[in-house]
């Protein structure tokens, strides 16, 4: 699903945030990155989402080479990838329904659909019954969800979350995590950075460490 | 739902939002429209008064009193031949007074006083706009004053050209002014469509990385410029109307009897609908400008 060959990304002059990442993801595969600060965790999930673009190398995602999209093609792209956040990036002013249904409304889905589609996922993730609420009423697991349900939404292949418990206590992570575990069962690819070590080895999936933008060691199996 | 029922959706709810920001917007574009508003309808009305003085005797050919009829056949015959020359019209020495106590009804005592008519009988000649300009109207004019039977020649129309040279010019200074104000209001309606993008910046970031079509991402600001354009060349057609009509009612029949004409004249439709679209353009323009900056 996810290949990176000789990946690099620099910052000025000597500054490398990636240093020649070679790694493989499966498709439907649940794979952790984690290591210290600074790693190069949240800079390749900014290259996966084309946020940024490599230095050097090749990216490659769904068999698809990602360095060479034009602007209207990366947009299509991201409408096959869901993406979750530590800081949620949930808009204030709109409801919960909202939120999730904003992005079926901007791919231009009929307004029924929308409804259908918005009310199972927040149905799935549990939140049915908070539909109305505004992002600031809800807690942090809460919002949390919301994210998760808005990046499942459109039915992604692949699902990023940089950091998604960061900003939560250790039964919300596990909670989250659950998700993230059910997501994946549904044949969907997750790939999720954290340097959260108890959550990596409570969900015992594969970990791919980064030091200093290198990989760490071969791709690894958590316990 | 569509990009344009999206587009028209957030542009209308992030207006509503802007506030304070999108009136003065709406205000700077109705200044600069009301402005090119004003001047079209002054310019349209004078341009009324010139055609109708264009329409009256260009040429005034003056006949001696002693001319016999053969002589003024012979004259006007001459005159038709004549290149410049579009039309000939005799009028009597009694059909000058008529027309004197006719249009100036206050000063028929001058006229009772002189006791016989003292208006000479005439050749009232119009020209053709387009055969040679004021010099050749000025040969005729002179050429015509030598032969028999003939008094004087007058080619009244060149003050009347000079008018139109000023009238011209004030037009192209109007445009101008027009011009400038627009491009201020441009200006101040790229910035508040700036702000509101500034405002909806989460929600920006988020419709990028879900993979929202550009056009659903900029088209909200587009839309909104729109919008602020025209309304505001809205608002100032309104003033213009409500201008018009107060002082068409004040000054109206005062204004019109000075220039000749029979009324005012207000914008024509043509005019009222480039007006319109001409805001709804320039909003669209400074709206697609400030929309760039979403990359």
């Amino acid at each position: 699903m996810i290949e990176t060959q000789s990946l690099a990304k620099s910052y000025g002059r000597g500054m490398f945030a990636l240093r020649d990442l070679n790694l493989k993801i499966d498709r439907g595969e649940f794979a952790f990155l984690t290591g210290p600060s600074g790693a190069g965790k949240s800079t390749l999930l900014r290259l996966l989402l084309l946020q940024e673009k490599p230095s050097e190398g090749e990216v490659i995602v769904a068999g698809r080479n990602l360095s060479h999209l034009t602007r209207d093609e990366v947009q299509a792209y991201r409408r096959t990838v869901g993406f979750v956040f530590q800081d949620f990036k949930l808009i204030a002013s709109k409801t919960v329904f909202d939120n999730v249904s904003f992005t079926l409304r901007v791919l231009g889905q009929p307004i029924e659909e929308q409804r259908r589609r918005t009310y199972q996922v927040l149905k799935w993730v549990g939140l049915q019954h908070r539909l109305n609420a505004l992002p600031e009423e809800l807690s942090g697991g809460e919002q949390q969800r919301v994210a998760i349900a808005r990046a499942l939404v459109n039915e992604p292949h692949l699902v990023l979350a940089d950091e998604p418990t960061g900003n939560l206590d250790p039964d919300l992570s596990l909670e989250i995590m659950n998700l993230f575990r059910d997501i994946n069962a549904r044949g969907t690819t997750v790939l999720v950075a954290t340097h959260d070590r108890e959550l990596i080895k409570w969900v015992g999936r594969r970990v791919i460490q980064l030091d200093h933008g290198h990989m760490a060691g071969a791709p690894g199996q958590g316990s | 739902m569509s990009v344009v029922g999206y587009a028209f959706e957030e542009a209308w709810a992030s207006l509503r939002r802007s506030g304070r920001s999108a009136l003065v917007s709406i205000g700077t574009i109705a200044i600069a429209f009301a402005t090119l508003g004003g001047f079209l309808l002054v310019s349209l009305n004078v341009q009324g008064v010139l055609d109708q003085w264009l329409q009256a005797a260009e040429m005034s050919v003056y006949l001696l009193d002693t001319t016999s009829e053969t002589e003024r056949l012979a004259l006007e015959e001459f005159l038709r031949s004549q290149p410049t020359v579009a039309e000939v019209e005799y009028v009597s020495r009694e059909r000058a007074l008529d027309r004197f106590r006719s249009d100036f009804p206050e000063l028929s005592d001058v006229t009772a006083g002189v006791g016989e008519n003292p208006f000479p009988s005439a050749l009232e000649v119009r020209l053709r706009t387009d055969a040679g300009g004021d010099a050749a109207a000025d040969a005729l004019s002179q050429e015509v004053a030598g032969q028999p039977g003939v008094s004087d020649g007058r080619y009244d129309r060149r003050w009347v050209g000079r008018l139109m040279g000023i009238v011209t010019t004030a037009r192209l200074i109007g445009a101008l002014a027009a011009g400038i104000l627009m491009l201020g209001a441009a200006f101040t309606v790229a910035a508040v469509v700036r702000l509101s993008l500034y405002a909806r910046r989460d929600e920006l970031e988020i419709m990028q990385l879900v993979g929202a079509p550009f056009s659903y991402i900029r088209g909200p600001a587009i839309f909104e410029g729109l919008l602020l354009g025209g309304i505001g060349a809205g608002v100032a057609l309104i003033a213009i109307a409500i201008l018009y009509s107060t002082l068409s009612r004040w000054l109206g029949s005062d204004l019109a009897g000075f220039g000749g004409i029979g009324q005012l004249r207000f914008l024509g439709l043509t005019e009222f609908v480039m007006m319109l679209l001409g805001g709804i353009g320039v909003g669209a323009a400074a709206g697609t400008v400030a929309a760039r900056a979403v990359r």
